[in-house]
């Protein structure tokens, strides 16, 4: 009982760590994915040999996803990427402004 | 005796001058992060920039303000914000005020004129649908637009404040017009990130609005010189907290 208590944790957690590795949450991720090793370690623990696939599925997703924390924590940078319609918008709404200032 | 007057105009404009230190051409650059579960996560870059904008009749500070997200959120969040502001290069008295804002697929614009005797504001919006609506609102001679009242603020010397005295200002936002309360909390050495390790005039703000959350946790950190720089801005609003650090700064 407590076996499928800790496996269902795990695969609860381990969909939020999946969900926090694709969102741009930075080291945020690692708290389900750590909740999700602890569990799947548990799990594996109260598993019969024959009954440790799935837990090790889920450890693996939990060790897959850390590292690809990692990763883009390392390699993806905040960069503000230049938005051309945002920029022209800009150029446009000043020359109405200068417009609204002669009038002033 | 017209002489005189001429000296007497030129002494009152350079004592102008000297009160505004808002220079021309300033850049300022924040990183603006919010708090999700205890870590801070870097979410948009916020830039304030000054220039001199100039028309027939006269010349005018423009005071602008953007946060744009960083490229990793513009899929899930996108936020292209503008604020600005044209305000008398000396007094810092908005004359014409726009909003510009895209926040998630919502976006709306705000325009606002200010009448020459600050009375009044001839406020134009328009929302996403198209829809226009143009009023009339009625506001003390003094208030002023969140952007100028900020700039303002730095014009304040707060080397002369004791801790716990306060300055109020009304600013007009959504228009409506808001007190805005700011109280000195003393000096305090900060990390302002290219700026180095700085003392600061750490301030509290306070309104009276829905929008800024608990006593005295809406708090900025300007340098403690004549520049005021804001090097640090924490804020508590009804969806969480967060704060914005400089990160660049140039033409200070």
């Amino acid at each position: 009982m407590m076996r499928k208590v800790f496996i269902i944790t795990s695969v609860f957690f381990a969909v939020i760590g999946i969900v926090f590795t694709i969102l741009p949450l930075g080291t945020i991720a690692f708290l389900p994915i750590g909740i999700t090793f602890i569990l799947s370690v548990i799990s594996i623990q109260q598993s019969k040999s024959n009954q440790k696939k799935l837990p090790k599925l889920i450890l693996f997703i939990s060790a897959l996803t850390f590292l690809v924390v990692i990763g883009k924590v390392v390699f993806v940078k905040d960069v503000i990427v230049p938005d051309k319609q945002f920029e022209q918008n800009k150029i446009e709404q000043k020359k109405e402004d200068i417009k609204d200032l002669q009038g002033l | 005796m017209k002489k005189n007057l001429l000296i007497l105009f030129f002494l009152l404009l350079n004592f102008g001058l000297g009160f505004s230190q808002i220079k021309s051409n300033e850049r300022l650059v924040y990183a603006a992060s919010y708090n999700m579960s205890g870590l801070m996560t870097q979410l948009a870059q916020v830039t304030i920039s000054t220039e001199t904008v100039k028309t027939t009749k006269k010349n005018f500070l423009h005071l602008n303000l953007e946060a744009t997200t960083f490229s990793k959120w513009d899929s899930f969040f996108k936020i292209r914000d503008l604020y600005e502001t044209y305000v008398d290069p000396v007094t810092l008295k908005p004359e014409l005020y726009k909003r510009s804002m895209y926040e998630g697929g919502y976006s709306k614009t705000e325009k606002y004129i200010f009448s020459p005797d600050g009375r009044k504001i001839n406020a134009t919006t328009r929302k996403k649908n198209g829809s226009e609506t143009k009023k009339t609102v009625a506001i003390g001679g003094s208030t002023r637009d969140l952007i100028s009242m900020i700039y303002k603020l730095r014009t304040v010397n707060f080397a002369k404040y004791n801790p716990g005295q306060t300055i109020s200002f009304l600013i007009v936002f959504d228009e409506k017009e808001y007190p805005v309360y700011v109280k000195y909390m003393g000096l305090e050495t900060v990390s302002a990130g290219v700026l180095g390790k700085r003392q600061c005039f750490k301030l509290s703000i306070a309104a009276r609005t829905d929008k800024l959350r608990g006593k005295d946790k809406n708090l900025i950190w300007m340098t403690a010189d004549a520049k005021e720089i804001p090097v640090l801005v924490r804020f508590s609003i009804p969806v969480g907290t967060g704060q914005l650090s400089i990160s660049n700064a140039s033409g200070i």
